[in-house]
């Protein structure tokens, strides 16, 4: 009883845990979809994560924290939609710089709140709901970023498949000609979009320093920008893959803080490694071709499953400008 | 005289396209004055202990030097990366194994010559930063794994094997008996100091890597390997056409990439440090000499003999900023700041500097078809192409 109440507690954490990276891969998803990329996820959750931070400890109120934050991501993710689209620019570089600046900039600006305590989102179980024997305790016993993240994990989904600015949105970013030719405005639509995503790549950031990982310190959330576009990827650019994604990867961190307790000898770096290891095997799994040739040694009725659960496709336009003339 | 004028336009465009960066890093400079004034400091005062620290003193010249030859070869290896039409954000994780290696190199042979083991430890630092860029490379090439992720991965897992390796099997003997047990190295014997060029900090290394930058130069234009590498980056599709092997050109790319990463690390190694040390981040030890490569690549508009003096400029703003804070009491994080601000000028001079550039490009296009004409030429009739 005691080993299984340990074991809830550990599942609801990495739920707890997870949450952040299932809004930033939700808000990186809409972004790719439209055929652009956002690189500059890491250090926009930087600043965005101090900016909520602090201004959440100035106004006393969580609400302002996270619209900051809302605000910061929504920033960044402007110069990146108007460098490429507008300056025609690489979309790389200017993600690649836009993330040194972040990183810098939190540093600098978040100097006078560097380890000190402030608000933080408290626990919210919803009633009745939470009394479900176990599901209860792992996600309604939880607070409302991890609703949040879930409800939205829901709607990106709704709103990307069954929709139709979804339907819009997913073809802007396969076939820009063709839905150019039907009358969408791509560029301003893949401005909307990208300006959405940061904006939730914002809140996401924000939902380290004030629920998951508490406070600010420089290089808070250094590397899970980067985390988050990798699940991306292996998500399938689908939020819904992209979720379990996040909950994967919390499991794996979670799993090797077992591991280390459990086995003290092998070094803690073994064990820090692990995730960045597992990303690069993840990607190799997803895209690479030789999975397509190992599913094709399958019986031909295991393929369309194994294809839909191992494989992804990128939207064919990412990364590509679109020139509306 | 018509023709004359036709020649003249071009090549004042071009001067101009040159000195965007500077316009722009003199623009970054005065708006980061007026935040200097908001502070309460004095600009000028603060600007004059910038160019003090960076070049008031034959070892103030020398200290920047110091601090541009990583940028530079990081910054080199970008350069063939980018031309051939791959991303590596590696640096970081590409000089420390590098330095890695060239330091068990040194640690391993303490007793043996310095003109031994110094080119070997080069080597070493060549070949494990090589072996540290084609692993994406390969993975890129043949797996289809994005190089963006997986270069940033390999510097995270870089990372971890050095906190490893520092804190278990490579730690100064002296550390372990102490209680501190700081986690570095033991110092490499005396006679594996790079050469000093003058009597200051200045060492062999600035020298190495203006050579390579050359080497470099002649690499990517004047060779046909180079040549290829490029065409696969300009349009991968007409090189497969013309019989280029894409994917190996892209592993190669990468893997050379990786290799002056490397040598960025052994010749901070052999020529700074002389041991090796962390803290724990990758920064601890490269001081972001990998990430702050690639901006001076970049702002050295990707040609390596531009590299040179992006990668001046910006160890002079490294060194120049230790001095400015002690003189003007700013926190050190403005300085950072004042790099980002440099790069974001840069950066967007760049995207102006483009679109000027686009007609001239459209000119150009003649010049291009002419070299996939060239493409077509140099392709061996048996190359094979997967």
């Amino acid at each position: 009883m005691n080993d299984f109440d340990q074991l809830l507690k550990t599942l609801s954490s990495i739920v707890l845990q997870s949450s952040p990276l299932i809004i930033a891969v939700c808000g990186e998803t809409i972004t790719e979809r439209s055929g652009l990329i956002n690189l500059s996820l890491d250090g926009t959750m930087l600043l965005a994560a101090m900016t909520g931070f602090a201004v959440g400890l100035k106004t006393n109120s969580l609400i302002l924290g996270f619209l900051a934050a809302a605000l910061v991501g929504m920033l960044f993710a402007l110069v990146v939609a108007f460098g490429s689209i507008r300056l025609k620019q690489s979309q790389v570089a200017i993600g690649f710089v836009l993330t040194l600046l972040g990183d810098d900039l939190s540093a600098f600006l978040g100097q006078n709140f560097s380890r000190i305590p402030g608000p933080f989102v408290m626990k919210v179980g919803i009633p009745i709901l939470k009394d479900i024997p176990i599901l209860g305790s792992l996600f309604f016993d939880q607070d409302p970023v991890v609703y949040f993240a879930f409800l939205l994990v829901g709607l990106t989904w709704w709103f990307l498949f069954r929709t139709q600015p979804g339907l819009k949105l997913r073809g802007i970013g396969e076939r820009p000609e063709a839905a150019f030719a039907r009358g969408v405005k791509v560029n301003r639509m893949r401005y909307i979009y990208a300006v959405v995503g940061g904006g939730l790549v914002g809140i996401s950031g924000a939902a380290y320093s004030l629920n998951v990982k508490l406070g600010w310190s420089e290089g808070h959330t250094r590397g899970l920008g980067w985390i988050a576009l990798a699940i991306v990827i292996f998500g399938g650019w689908s939020p819904i893959r992209g979720a379990i994604g996040a909950l994967l990867f919390g499991a794996t961190k979670a799993l090797a803080t077992i591991l280390q307790r459990t086995f003290p000898q092998v070094s803690v770096v073994a064990f820090n490694a692990i995730p960045w290891i597992m990303m690069i095997a993840v990607l190799l799994v997803s895209t690479s071709e030789l999975t397509e040739r190992f599913i094709n040694l399958m019986p031909v009725s295991w393929r369309h499953p194994l294809r839909r659960f191992l494989r992804v496709t990128a939207p064919m336009a990412l990364g590509t400008p679109f020139r509306e003339d | 005289v018509a023709a004359k004028i036709i020649h003249i336009k071009p090549l004042i465009s071009r001067i101009i396209a040159a000195l965007t960066p500077v316009l722009a890093t003199l623009a970054a400079f005065g708006i980061f004055a007026l935040i200097l004034m908001a502070m309460g400091a004095n600009p000028i005062e603060a600007y004059g202990a910038l160019v003090e620290g960076a070049m008031g003193s034959p070892n103030a010249i020398a200290d920047t030097l110091v601090k541009a030859t990583p940028l530079l070869l990081i910054g080199l290896g970008i350069c063939i990366a980018f031309r051939g039409g791959v991303t590596n954000i590696g640096g970081e994780g590409q000089l420390i194994v590098g330095a890695l290696a060239a330091t068990l190199l040194g640690l391993v042979f303490p007793e043996a010559p310095g003109y031994v083991i110094i080119p070997l430890a080069l080597l070493m630092g060549f070949l494990a930063g090589a072996v540290w860029g084609g692993i994406p490379g390969v993975l890129k090439a043949y797996f289809n794994v994005n190089e963006i992720l997986s270069t940033i991965m390999m510097n995270q897992i870089a990372v971890q094997g050095m906190n490893y390796l520092l804190r278990e099997p490579m730690i100064d003997p002296a550390q372990l008996e102490s209680a501190s047990r700081i986690p570095q190295t033991a110092r490499l014997a005396r006679a594996f100091d790079l050469p000093r060029l003058v009597p200051t900090r200045l060492h062999l290394g600035a020298l190495l890597a203006v050579i390579a930058a050359v080497l470099v130069f002649i690499f990517l234009w004047r060779t046909t390997i180079g040549y290829r590498i490029r065409a696969v980056g300009l349009n991968a599709d007409a090189a497969r056409y013309a019989g280029i092997n894409v994917k190996r050109y892209m592993v190669l790319s990468l893997l050379l990439s990786g290799a002056f990463g490397g040598l960025a690390g052994a010749v901070q190694v052999y020529g700074v440090t002389h041991r090796m040390f962390t803290d724990g981040s990758a920064a601890g030890f490269t001081g972001g000499a990998g990430f702050n490569g690639i901006v001076a690549a970049l702002f050295g508009q990707l040609h390596p003999i531009g590299t040179i003096p992006a990668a001046i400029l910006f160890g002079a703003l490294l060194v120049g900023a230790n001095k400015l804070q002690r003189v003007v009491q700013v926190p050190s994080a403005l300085v950072t700041a004042l790099n980002g601000l440099v790069v974001v000028f840069v950066v967007s001079s760049e995207i102006w500097r483009r679109r000027q550039a686009k007609q001239r490009q459209r000119a150009e296009a003649e010049d291009e078809s002419t070299m996939s004409k060239e493409i077509i030429g140099t392709a061996s009739p048996g190359g094979k192409e997967t």
